[in-house]
């Protein structure tokens, strides 16, 4: 490091918003980032280890609470995990229901963080916008599952409650506004100054850095790598149901906003295509409390990118192991590695740009290497200065 | 039908002969329990070599993320290999104490918070790691107490913290 060099750390934490709240140490050279190393852990909240002292249903609850934004994706995969060590085959509405509350909770995630873009660029009618908007998603979910955020809307089995034809009217006439707004919002985002200029260029991750380091989800598919969980490794009723990847190759934070606006609009075709061929039949089906010895590898594509469970049982009723891992983490080496060469003032966007479940950085100190001189930053300080360093350049 | 039924054709099977054919003896163990499921369980002194065949000859580029289990008396260290769908989980079991593993940070660099995580939780020393410093756990974290063990329950963990707690 030369003599010119400043560390800044940025974080830990704000626990309130998102639930990892996460460490970055910056090198910077003048306004350049030359270096950046993550610590993570300041949440952790030893799911895996609980997992194993609570039986399967009680996990159902527990993986549900490993992340609040895309908690159907860890219930869907861990559920199917656990069928899939029973052998047990679900009812096909059952499904499709599960296919239904999973792109919805892609569409009200994707939704969230567009906002959240919008705010780190100081563009915050967009956010105010945007999570209006997301309000009818929610609206659907709860009108589906009872629920807004925490749907225990699945059973092992099955889901635990069934769509009226009541529901599947409201639900169409919601997915209808949605679609609107979400045109609507691409070609704000494609024609807006406000936006491009601070997307465009921004945080570059080219394809063979996001592959060496195992980008998953929208990061890895705005690098123009066409991967997704759904096409490659299909689960639920994916390789029944058209549905198109959608890949950018602008390598770009514009680019990773672009691939969640076309995804949001494939979530509404899937959800429409499931609604129009929901099959009749029961919704669930009755499972054994006690799973056999057995190794499921479960996999699905989660709003962030590529969910994995392991889990491991052992003829209780409780499993031997559960391993879980989030989008985010698998998500990090890349995140360190495009924001080297950007500028500090856009460490906000491009840190968010991956939609890690962990913006909201919440304090920063800045640290002078070579005399020492220390002072510290909020998070909501450091998009201060963000704006305003653009609004002067 | 979709999740549990599904019989492993072209691509896994494929894999599945490949594996058969060419690591045929250094493989302890090889499971296809469904379409795009292969678990492949390997010696210690087997590892780098199938890791290598598995990374460069079969293109498994991508690391989904890597388990780290107790297996009573031994450590199981688990890979969870991806190329197109396919999901490879390449096991191997360590002694746990003596637990040791030559890294595989220079064959998928994508790997290198996994092995950090799996040191911390367990213990496992991954050989040649360009730095194993806590990822999870706090600075100050007790030596030896690795909270995946199976002997480290809660109340232990608890017992161990009571003191400095209420300080």
């Amino acid at each position: 490091m030369s003599e010119a060099t400043f560390q800044i750390p940025v974080g830990p934490q704000h626990p309130a918003l998102k639930e990892a709240p996460e460490n970055f140490m910056f090198n910077i050279d003048g306004e350049t980032v030359v270096d950046v190393k993550a610590r993570i852990g300041y949440n952790h909240r030893g799911i895996e280890k609980a997992a194993e002292s609570r039986s399967y249903i009680q996990n159902l609850y527990l993986v549900e609470r490993v992340c609040g934004i895309c908690s159907i994706a860890h219930v869907t995969t861990y559920a199917q995990a656990v069928e899939e060590a029973l052998n047990l085959e679900i009812p096909p509405r059952a499904k499709y229901i599960r296919t239904i509350i999973y792109e919805l909770n892609r569409i009200a995630s994707h939704y969230l963080w567009l906002g959240l873009a919008g705010h780190e660029i100081g563009f915050d009618t967009l956010f105010m916008y945007l999570w209006r908007d997301r309000e009818i998603a929610l609206n659907i979910l709860e009108q589906i599952t009872g629920n807004r955020v925490t749907y225990a809307a699945f059973a092992i089995g099955g889901v635990r409650r069934d769509i009226s034809p009541q529901m599947v009217k409201n639900a169409k006439d919601g997915l209808n506004i949605l679609e609107e707004r979400m045109k609507y919002y691409k070609k704000l985002c494609l024609n807006e100054p406000t936006v491009l200029k601070r997307a465009v260029g921004v945080g570059v991750l080219k394809p063979q850095d996001a592959i060496a380091l195992c980008a998953v989800g929208p990061t890895l598919r705005a690098s123009g790598v066409k991967s997704d969980v759904r096409a490659d490794d299909p689960y639920l009723v994916y390789d029944e149901v058209p549905f198109s990847v959608v890949t950018y190759d602008g390598c770009d934070v514009a680019s990773r906003v672009l691939v969640r606006c076309d995804e949001t609009l494939v979530s509404i075709g899937i959800i429409n295509y499931a609604l129009d061929h929901l099959p009749e039949g029961p919704v669930r089906v009755k499972a054994p409390r006690l799973v056999p010895p057995a190794e499921v590898v479960s996999r699905s594509e989660a709003p962030r990118g590529e969910l994995i469970h392991y889990l491991k049982s052992n003829g209780t009723d409780k499993p031997e192991r559960l391993k879980i891992r989030s989008p985010t983490l698998g998500n990090i080496p890349s995140i360190c590695k495009f924001l080297v060469g950007g500028f500090v003032a856009d460490i906000p966007i491009a840190l968010a740009s991956a939609d890690p479940c962990f913006t909201c950085t919440d304090r920063m100190a800045f640290v002078n290497v070579s005399n020492g001189k220390r002072w510290v930053w909020t998070h909501e300080q450091l998009r201060r200065y963000s704006l305003k360093w653009h609004q002067q350049s | 039908m979709a999740s549990t039924a599904q019989k492993p054709t072209g691509e896994t099977v494929e894999i599945e002969e490949n594996l058969k054919e060419k690591l045929g003896p250094k493989i302890l163990e090889l499971k296809v329990p469904r379409n795009r499921r292969i678990f492949v369980s390997v010696e210690k002194t087997a590892f780098r070599e199938v890791a290598e065949y598995l990374t460069k000859n079969l293109e498994f580029k991508h690391i989904s993320t890597i388990t780290g289990r107790d297996a009573v008396g031994q450590t199981e260290v688990i890979y969870h290999l991806n190329r197109r769908g396919v999901e490879l989980s390449l096991k191997v079991q360590v002694p746990a104490e003596e637990a040791t593993l030559p890294t595989i940070t220079d064959l998928i660099p994508g790997a290198v918070l996994y092995e950090r995580e799996v040191h911390d939780l367990l213990g496992v020393d991954f050989k040649d790691h360009p730095d194993l410093s806590p990822l999870i756990l706090p600075d100050d974290w007790p030596k030896g107490v690795y909270p995946l063990k199976k002997e480290w329950t809660v109340e232990k963990i608890r017992q161990k913290f009571a003191g400095s707690e209420e300080k």
